[in-house]
């Protein structure tokens, strides 16, 4: 399909319209404020144990090493990050079976979850937790600016105003591109809080590699917040009511990881189900191999772009 | 006669509901076309259909010579004033506006000047930074008018354009659109008969989704042009008598002040003549009733154009008032 000039131009100013309007109508303020309410009280759970411990440790006129900080940090985190990845049988196995000693000196424990060992061990266990939980909760949220991309425009009809102007495909891209945008300069500004606060408050990382984690981290949850803006494009596209359209875009989202934890209990491969969206993959967006982050990365835009290619089909040839 | 609209046999049918039914006729270049049925008999429809919005279940329509499922190609030569269309409440109007003529190609600045002697046909140019939540009814109205003569369109669609503005803001808008008759083919739907006689040439009736007539004004109203006639004095039975057997006059009937027969005060004459005969000149035959009227010492004080649309249209829709159906066109 050749692309004119026109097109490009049309994105461009339907994608720069709509992330305008997100703000002027309100539900881009909301998502910002959600996405940041989320997103510091998580940061707030996280630093604040850390921030008190060292209070304590100074007020009793000890002196913590950093070494002692991380160490209570990484035993304090890894529970909930090998939940996150899924592998707390896995190690738990490893650490209660007798294992061959290691030629290189790691532990069994290491050797069997090296990933959870990357995150708490090789870099700022802080923010790897804060990534987890982001990367685990982002996908709510981001519904609350992604629902009415169409809905509310084609139920009251101001969207006829702009068809005989551009193409459908070209409102239908431009309003998708400037919702990303609109969630990567959010997700841009709260990975931006939180790595400065962190570094402003806690002093035990390295502000290179703090900020070497948050770009990466900021880079996950811009590529994972695709796929799931990509469904909520393509929920919007097909009902014309906004309230159902973000009910039904957050059943979707939750339903398929309730669906697939609640399912494998009763029936084992139910679990899979989670391969609908990016539940399965995404937290390999923080995976020590870059095979593994690039292939999480190509799943997450492989998702998106299904998603929008259905949600283009049926936005295209619906009545409006 | 060249083409501006060609619609053939289009159909749409919202399930149980068939909203046009193989509706079909051609809307001449540079006409100013009305579209007139009752409520529910296809109007909203057609004109959707004809911008794309819905997609017809058969038949299709091309406009200046393209399939409009292309439309694309019409870009910038084809706009409509949508029925019921809402716009962005909290963005000011100039920006929306600007916004719409950016996308056919223009400059930020370009288009904001383009807004602003646009807002100026309908009176809105002081409003052009004001929100367009802040605007009355009639204003987002004249707002929607000023959307779609924005730029310089071949072809302009206009569902309702004056309900629910005032007398002087739809006086206003017909001269307007009379005026854009040199330069485009305008298509006007309307339930004001009286309106759509005075500024179409050319008409279409729909009725429940079937197109009953589409033909020029003057064709359609020929057989039965009314016209309201206001007398120095009362005409005698004798008088109307003769009148009536007068080549090309069908009938002349007194009209109360209060409009129910002769019951009131008489306010004047309602007449009716037939022009459908080969040969009519409607000139002559105006003629010859004045003529006759003088000669028996009566003068006309007032002659103007009356109801014939409407009586027409009431034959042709088996006496359905052009609003006085429910509402079927919610779907649309």
């Amino acid at each position: 399909m050749l692309v004119g000039s026109h097109t490009w131009r049309h994105l461009r100013l339907i994608s720069a319209n709509w992330a305008g309007s997100a703000v002027r109508s309100g539900s881009g303020l909301v998502f910002l404020l959600i996405a940041l309410v989320f997103g510091l009280s998580v940061a707030h759970l996280v630093l604040s144990p850390v921030e008190m411990l060292m209070r304590q440790e100074r007020s009793q006129g000890r002196q913590v090493s950093r070494a002692e900080v991380v160490e209570r940090i990484v035993e304090a985190g890894r529970p909930v990050v090998r939940w996150s990845l899924g592998v707390k049988t896995e190690v738990q196995e490893a650490e209660t079976s007798p294992a061959a000693p290691d030629p290189f000196g790691r532990s069994a424990a290491v050797r069997r979850d090296p990933w959870s060992s990357f995150l708490l061990d090789e870099r700022p266990a802080l923010l790897s937790v804060i990534f987890l939980i982001l990367l685990f909760g982002m996908p709510f949220v981001i519904s609350f600016l992604a629902f009415n991309q169409f809905s509310g425009d084609v139920q009251s009809r101001g969207l006829r105003y702009l068809l005989l102007r551009t193409e459908r495909g070209n409102i239908y891209w431009g309003r998708f591109l400037g919702t990303a945008l609109f969630s990567t300069a959010v997700m841009a500004i709260l990975i931006g809080t939180i790595a400065l606060y962190a570094g402003a408050k806690i002093h035990i990382y390295s502000a290179g590699a703090m900020a070497l984690w948050s770009v990466h981290g900021f880079a996950a949850l811009a590529v994972l917040m695709l796929p799931y803006l990509a469904v909520c494009t393509w929920v919007s596209a097909m009902i014309d009511a906004p309230f159902a359209s973000l009910v039904v875009a957050k059943l979707v989202i939750a339903g398929v990881l309730v669906f697939a934890l609640v399912g494998k209990l009763a029936w084992g491969p139910a679990v899979y189900f989670k391969y609908a969206l990016p539940w399965g993959v995404q937290n390999h967006l923080l995976h020590p191999e870059w095979s593994h982050v690039l292939g999480a990365v190509a799943a997450c835009l492989g998702y998106a772009g299904v998603f929008l290619m259905l949600g283009h089909r049926h936005f295209v040839r619906r009545d409006l | 006669m060249e083409t501006a609209i060609s619609i053939k046999g289009v159909s749409k049918r919202f399930g149980r509901i068939q909203a046009l039914d193989t509706v079909g006729f051609d809307v001449p270049l540079r006409s100013i076309f009305g579209l007139v049925g009752p409520n529910g008999a296809g109007k909203t429809t057609l004109f959707s259909v004809m911008a794309n919005f819905l997609k017809a279940d058969g038949g299709q329509v091309e406009v200046l010579g393209i399939d409009t499922r292309r439309i694309g190609e019409l870009r910038g030569r084809l706009t409509i004033f949508p029925q019921d269309a809402q716009f962005q409440r909290n963005v000011p109007i100039l920006d929306q506006l600007a916004f719409f003529r950016r996308l056919d190609g223009r400059t930020r600045q370009q288009a904001e000047q383009e807004v602003i002697e646009t807002l100026q046909l309908v009176g809105l140019e002081a409003m052009a930074k004001r929100r367009v939540g802040t605007l009355s009814h009639g204003m987002i109205k004249r707002l929607g008018i000023a959307q779609a003569f924005l730029g310089h369109p071949e072809v302009i669609l206009l569902d309702e354009p004056t309900a629910g503005l005032d007398p002087a803001n739809a006086r206003q808008l017909r001269d307007l659109v009379k005026r854009l008759q040199e330069r485009a083919t305008i298509m006007v739907s309307s339930h004001n008969l009286a309106e759509v006689q005075e500024l179409c040439d050319h008409l279409a009736i729909l009725h429940q989704g079937k197109l009953i007539r589409a033909d020029a004004m003057d064709k359609i109203t020929q057989s039965g042009r009314e016209y309201d006639l206001v007398l120095s004095r009362p005409l005698q039975e004798r008088e109307v008598k003769q009148l009536r057997r007068l080549a090309g006059v069908r009938d002349i009937q007194a009209v109360a002040a209060n409009g129910a027969g002769t019951a009131g005060e008489l306010a004047g004459y309602r007449v009716t003549f037939d022009f459908s005969a080969d040969h009519a000149d409607p000139d002559v035959i105006r003629g010859a009733l004045f003529r006759s009227l003088l000669d028996a010492g009566i003068s006309p004080r007032q002659f103007g154009e009356g109801r014939s649309l409407e009586a027409r249209f009431l034959e042709m829709t088996g006496g359905v008032q052009a609003g006085g159906i429910a509402d079927q066109e919610g779907t649309s």
